[in-house]
C-alpha cells in the first residue's frame, strides 16, 4: 500500500510519527502506526473504472450534492464556498 | 390541535425516559482534573461491563500491535496503553448509545448524532477551537427530538412529513406543532441533567447560532452539523443543507476555499468506524 497522502501522528500536540505521501507501507510501520492509536490513513488505489463509469458516478454524486443543498441559497458566499469545497473532495 | 409543551412537561416526561447515564455528568464536571478524572473514571468503567468489555478490546488489539501479544485484561493497564482521552471518548459514546438505545431511538438518528459529533471534533481541532465537550455536544444537540419523538410519536411523525413536503425550516414547524422547538426541549433536558453551560448553549442554539456566539461551542455544533448533511455521512434521504451562519464560520476562522480534502477524509473514515463500532 502507499500513501495517497502525509500521514501525521500526534500525541498532546507533538508530532510522534511522520510518513510523507508516496511512501510505500511496510508491515513494520503498520505496527508502528497501530502502536500510536492511528485511526486510519489515506493510500493509493488504482482507479480501474472506464472513463464511461468515472462519468456516471461523479454525474451521481453531483446529483446527490445538489439534491442535499436544494433549499440553500449558493448566492451566499459562505454557502456557496461549502459547497464547492464539498463538490471539490467529491471530484478527487 | 396543536401541543403546548410547557417546561415542567418536558421535565415531568423525562423522569420517565432511561436514566441520563451518570458516567457523562462525572465525566464532563472533572475533566480539567485529570487525577480525579482517572480515579472516577476507572471506577465507573469498571463497573459497567459493557463499557469494560469495549475498552478492554480496543486496548487488546493495540497490545497485539505493539507487545506481541501480551493481552490486556483490567482497565488500568487498558488507560496507560490507549490513552486517558480515548478511554474518555470510548466511555461517553458507549454510555450514550446505551442510553439511546434505551430511548428506542431509531439508528438513523443514532448515527447522525455520532456523526455530528465526529465532525466537531473534527472541526475544532481543524480550527484550533478543540473542546472537550464537542462529542457530547454533538451527541446531544438533537436530544429534544429524541424526547419529541418517544412522547408524542404522531405529532413529530406529522413534523417530518412537513419538513419533507415543503420549505419551511424544522424549527418553525415544530413551534407549529409542538409550541416549542427542539432546540427548547433540549436545553431543558440538558440543564435537568447537570450538563455544562456550554453544551446547554451549544444544543439551544445549533440551528440558529448567531445569538450565542459568544461560546465556541455554539458555532462548532452548528457547523459540524451542517457538515455532517453535507457530506452525507448517514446517507439519509432526509439529509438536507438549507442554511449555515457566516457569523459561526468566521468566529471557527473557516475559509472553505482552502484545501479541506484531509478533514472531510478524517470525518468520513472516522465516522464509518464509529458508526459500526458503537450501533
Amino acid at each position: 500500500m502507499v500513501l495517497g497522502a502525509a500521514l501525521i501522528l500526534t500525541e498532546k500536540g507533538v508530532i510522534n510519527f511522520n510518513l510523507p505521501a508516496g511512501h510505500e507501507l511496510t508491515e513494520s510501520n503498520l505496527q508502528q502506526m497501530r502502536v500510536r492509536h492511528a485511526e486510519f490513513v489515506c493510500v493509493q488505489e488504482v482507479d480501474q473504472r472506464s472513463d464511461a463509469e468515472r462519468a456516471e458516478a461523479w454525474a451521481q454524486a453531483e446529483a446527490r450534492l445538489q439534491r442535499i443543498f436544494r433549499a440553500a441559497d449558493l448566492r451566499q458566499p459562505t454557502m456557496a464556498g461549502l459547497y464547492e469545497a464539498v463538490r471539490a473532495f467529491r471530484r478527487t | 390541535m396543536a401541543l403546548l409543551l410547557t417546561d415542567s412537561e418536558i421535565i415531568e416526561r423525562a423522569k420517565s425516559m432511561p436514566a441520563f447515564p451518570r458516567v457523562v455528568t462525572d465525566i464532563l464536571a472533572t475533566l480539567d482534573d485529570d487525577g480525579a478524572n482517572l480515579g472516577s473514571l476507572v471506577n465507573h468503567v469498571e463497573h459497567d461491563p459493557v463499557i469494560t468489555a469495549r475498552i478492554l478490546s480496543i486496548a487488546n488489539s493495540a497490545a497485539m500491535a505493539g507487545h506481541g501479544g501480551s493481552s490486556v485484561n483490567d482497565v488500568r493497564k487498558a488507560v496507560s496503553l490507549i490513552g486517558l482521552a480515548k478511554i474518555r471518548e470510548i466511555t461517553l459514546a458507549v454510555s450514550l448509545a446505551d442510553f439511546a438505545h434505551g430511548c428506542r431511538m431509531a439508528s438513523y438518528f443514532w448515527e447522525h448524532s455520532v456523526a455530528v459529533g465526529i465532525c466537531a471534533m473534527e472541526l475544532g481541532r481543524f480550527t484550533h477551537h478543540s473542546s472537550d465537550y464537542a462529542l457530547v455536544a454533538g451527541l446531544l444537540h438533537d436530544i429534544g427530538q429524541l424526547w419529541m419523538a418517544h412522547f408524542y410519536p404522531l405529532e413529530f411523525q406529522m413534523v417530518r412529513t412537513a419538513i419533507s413536503n415543503g420549505s419551511e425550516g424544522i424549527n418553525q414547524i415544530e413551534r407549529r406543532y409542538f409550541g416549542v422547538d427542539h432546540c427548547h426541549v433540549g436545553r431543558q433536558l440538558a440543564m435537568h441533567w447537570g450538563l455544562p453551560q456550554a453544551v446547554v448553549d451549544a444544543i439551544y442554539y445549533h440551528h440558529e447560532p448567531d445569538p450565542g456566539l459568544a461560546e465556541n461551542l455554539v458555532a462548532i455544533t452548528h457547523v459540524a452539523e451542517v457538515l455532517a448533511n453535507a457530506l452525507d455521512l448517514t446517507g439519509r434521504d432526509g439529509n438536507l443543507v438549507a442554511n449555515m451562519s457566516s457569523a459561526a464560520c468566521e468566529k471557527l476562522g473557516i475559509d472553505w476555499s482552502q484545501d479541506c480534502g484531509s478533514l472531510f477524509g478524517r470525518i468520513e473514515a472516522r465516522t464509518e468506524y464509529a458508526c459500526r463500532v458503537f450501533r
